[in-house]
């Protein structure tokens, strides 16, 4: 027998077995990779994907750059009660960062090394490792950096306590991300747990949607002057004095502010009390760590996640009847028989039983409540816009929540993508169908978010409202025919069951965000024009002409998907009914 | 002279340097039960993925019920029902709501199309399973609720890829009377499957596929006499299974005399 490292799984994580399946693993990486590189698609994915890396380092540096002159002015200011609130910003961001950006992210599921006599010691390594270099991770590592920059340069004595509080407080982020993510993919894997899962994402969402209006109208009567403003600070800072101190005993032993703490601590030359502070943040991690292990312990002993509901008890001697005529009990049906309200009906029950695009769609609502509040805090007067090109922002932000509907929208149909071509539908009605779908949803998201925006900014200007519409007009068209192309000819899976853990593709992605980036170069051009020549009325017809344009476009483009899809019906079906 | 349900000319699959399959020719006639066989890699799934219009042909063409069919060809698919290879199913649907899609994408009206699915739930023994959804199914319901969206819209062709992969006894001789019921009513069935013995029960007709070219094609009895005339004195007077043809026309008698002295 010559079996590496002895007979069975035995050895630890670093044993010669493990060490030979690592090896294994990476050559079977590397060969997927050279071989991805065979077809144009794959080198278009590389190119992609590497200036996706440098797009993501880019945007790390920001941040990076951001938080380390934040930090700066405040270690050196001597503002020691203010630093928490960096960290709190990017434990923040650190967690939200992959959840928005998960199904553009190529990521490697360890699920099919179950087979294989590996050891849990080395499964988990092999889980943290990989993905290790994945956007949250970039963005996270270069901000911290970015903190141990500004804290080495106002307080060069503290070096040592900031690498050490920021290396703990990044593993514990790092931790957090995957047990988080491993979670939410173990509770959207079964059918109940997502659907509680899925009504508390909702009820999340619309409550933000209902308090909104309502924060708003509460800031909104008390904006006045600036001395006025500062008066109204003092007071509500002396009002919510007690909250602040409770709050702020609280959140200094939960991680971000035990990170600041510790470094509070050294700068009082308190090295107990750092030690003390890092020992805590330590045991968050281990915690975070455990509550990890718990679920790849499960995954690793094989655990078999279904969406199925519970077994119900069925009575030995049940007789089975065949009711003479069949109700259809199910909801969402439209009038009409044909394929495309089949398609329609069958999409919105798909897409209401999938998060991730529930996600997608919900998300950008979000988006403008942030967006929108950044705004309300430049001030501004009482029944005015703030900013007069609120709404058509607002409505780019929405937008761009529905890239991957538009542009994927295939990648959920997994190995049903064989139907469309067998039947006699062709490929074109079914596009029509989602295109229709598509652009319903989008009008409601858009109407719920231009109300949002208006009842958060002021009610915009009639023109700029008109010509907001019209630009919709113009780039929807666009976007669903631009969408169309792609999602015919470089689609990708979509696992509706999970967040996490999703193949992607960077092409799709940075080419539908450059899509998108054209219209709206297209629309600001035309905006900047009429409000350069103070003009506004004019953008209207121009945004009406040029939506016309776009409609006939997608209408051609439309005519011509069918001999796309039979062209490329094989590479089409390969890649939708890849398993995971 | 009576149109053929399935004819193909020349047919032939390239994908670079391999030929997958190789001017392939053949005729299957109306309501005959038609059993398409080949070792692992032949070009079985190839073919027919091109007899219902998944996949492109190389070269050479494809007629169905006297037609010739391209992928665009709609109103010829409406007269043909597939299992195919993936089973074309959608992992987020109910059976019920499945199968009531698939109805309507084959232009069924909505009435009939949930009378049907009733009847086809029932029939395959689904109907108790209407609140799991598709990707929770095990395997051989999987395969049942596949060949009810096959048969849903009453095809006059019938193609099946390995439909009994999967599929308990009892479901499994619950289908063969299914199918066997439609070849009565004038229904042709194309089959592909590894197990002979349900090809050798059920079809009437026989063509073997080997390394992309046809190699047998004819009915069980034409065979059955062909293999016989080959072989010597007492052999040649005993009754060959089907597998002793398929083995005999494919070389599987050659067996390896290797021997893997590492395996327990």
């Amino acid at each position: 027998m010559a079996l590496v490292g002895g007979a069975g799984a035995g050895g630890g994580p670093l044993s010669r077995l493990a060490r030979a399946q690592y090896a294994g693993l990476a050559r079977l990486r590397w060969s997927m990779f050279s071989h991805g590189l065979r077809t144009n698609r794959g080198a278009l994915e590389l190119g992609a994907r590497a200036f996706s890396y440098l797009a993501y380092c880019g945007m790390g540096l920001g941040m990076g750059a951001g938080m380390g002159f934040t930090t700066y002015f405040l270690v050196a200011g001597g503002k020691w009660r203010l630093l928490p609130i960096v960290f709190w910003v990017l434990a923040l961001l650190w967690q939200a960062i992959p959840i928005m950006l998960a199904s553009f992210q190529e990521q490697f599921d360890l699920g099919i090394l179950l087979r294989f006599p590996v050891r849990f010691e080395s499964y988990m390594l092999l889980y943290m490792v990989f993905g290790l270099l994945d956007i949250s991770t970039i963005l996270g590592s270069l901000a911290c950096l970015g903190i141990w920059i500004g804290v080495a340069a106002a307080r060069p004595d503290l070096l040592g306590w900031a690498t050490l509080s920021l290396a703990v407080f990044a593993v514990f982020n790092i931790l957090l991300v995957r047990t988080v993510f491993a979670w939410i993919d173990r509770w959207l894997a079964q059918r109940r747990t997502r659907e509680i899962l899925g009504a508390v994402f909702m009820l999340g969402l619309l409550s933000l949607q209902v308090l909104n209006p309502a924060l708003y109208q509460k800031r909104h009567a008390r904006r006045t002057g600036a001395d006025e403003r500062a008066a109204q600070l003092r007071e509500a800072e002396a009002r919510y004095q007690p909250w602040l101190q409770q709050a702020d005993s609280v959140q200094q032993w939960l991680p971000p502010g035990l990170a600041a703490q510790a470094l509070r601590q050294g700068q009082a030359h308190d090295g107990l009390g750092v030690l003390t502070s890092l020992d805590a943040l330590g045991l968050y991690a281990v915690l975070v760590g455990g509550l990890l292990a718990l679920r790849l312990r499960a995954e690793y002993r094989g655990e078999n996640l279904g969406s199925a509901p519970a077994r119900v008890r069925v009575a030995p001697n049940r007789v089975r009847t065949l009711s003479p005529v069949y109700e259809d009990k199910t909801s969402a049906t439209l009038v009409g028989s044909g394929p495309i309200a089949a398609i329609i009906e069958k999409d919105v029950r798909s897409l209401l039983r999938t998060l991730p695009l529930l996600y997608a769609i919900g998300a950008p609502l979000l988006l403008v409540l942030v967006f929108s509040g950044a705004f309300i805090h430049n001030g501004g007067g009482s029944s005015a816009p703030v900013f007069p090109l609120s709404l058509p922002v607002c409505m780019v932000y929405a937008q761009l929540g529905f890239t991957q509907i538009f542009y994927n929208s295939l990648g959920t149909e997994g190995a049903g993508i064989q139907l469309y071509f067998l039947s006699p539908t062709p490929i074109r009605t079914v596009l029509l169908a989602k295109n229709l779908l598509h652009s319903c949803l989008f009008a409601v998201v858009a109407a719920v978010a231009g109300v949002l925006a208006g009842l958060r900014l002021g009610i915009p200007d009639p023109e700029v409202t008109a010509a907001t519409a019209s630009w919709l007009l113009f780039s929807l068209p666009c976007n669903l025919t631009a969408g169309n192309l792609f999602s015919l000819k470089m689609p990708y899976r979509v696992n509706p069951g999970r967040i996490s853990r999703q193949r992607g593709s960077s092409a799709n992605a940075l080419l539908s965000l450059l899509v998108q980036l054209g219209v709206l170069a297209v629309g600001a051009a035309v905006f900047a024009a009429c409000w350069y020549l103070d003009r506004m009325g004019l953008a209207t017809p121009i945004f009406l002409i040029l939506a016309v344009a776009a409609f006939l476009l997608w209408h051609r483009v439309l005519a011509s998907t069918d001999a796309i899809a039979y062209q490329r019906r094989d590479a089409l079906m390969a890649t939708l009914m890849k398993t995971d | 002279m009576e149109t053929a349900a399935i004819q193909t000319h020349g047919l032939t699959r390239r994908f670079g340097a391999l030929t997958a399959v190789d001017d392939v020719t053949f005729s299957v006639a109306p309501g005959q039960f038609f059993g398409f066989l080949g070792p692992n890699g032949a070009g079985k799934s190839t073919t027919i993925k091109m007899l219902t219009g998944l996949l492109e042909p190389t070269a050479g063409t494809v007629q169905i019920l006297g037609q010739p069919f391209t992928a665009s060809a709609l109103e010829l698919k409406r007269q043909i029902g597939v299992v195919p290879e993936g089973m074309a199913l959608m992992g987020r649907l109910t059976a019920t709501e499945y199968l009531n899609f698939v109805g309507r994408m084959y232009g069924l009206d909505r009435a009939t199309t949930n009378q049907r699915t009733q009847e086809l739930l029932e029939f395959m023994q689904l109907a108790n399973e209407n609140k799991k959804l598709v990707t929770d199914f095990s395997h051989g319901m999987q395969k049942k609720l596949a060949l009810a969206a096959a048969v849903i819209h009453g095809p006059k062709v019938l193609f099946l890829d390995e439909p009994f992969e999967g599929v308990d006894a009892i479901a499994a001789g619950m289908l063969k009377t299914m199918l066997q019921g439609m070849i009565h009513r004038g229904a042709t069935i194309f089959l592909t499957t590894h197990v002979l013995e349900i090809v050798e029960r059920l079809c009437s007709h026989v063509a073997i596929i080997s390394q992309g070219r046809l190699v047998a094609n004819g009915s069980l009895e034409a065979l059955r006499a062909g293999v016989a005339s080959t072989l010597p004195g007492a052999a040649a007077e005993q009754r060959l299974t089907l597998e002793e043809i398929f083995l005999s026309i494919v070389g599987g008698q050659q067996e390896s005399t290797q021997e893997l002295s590492w395996l327990s």
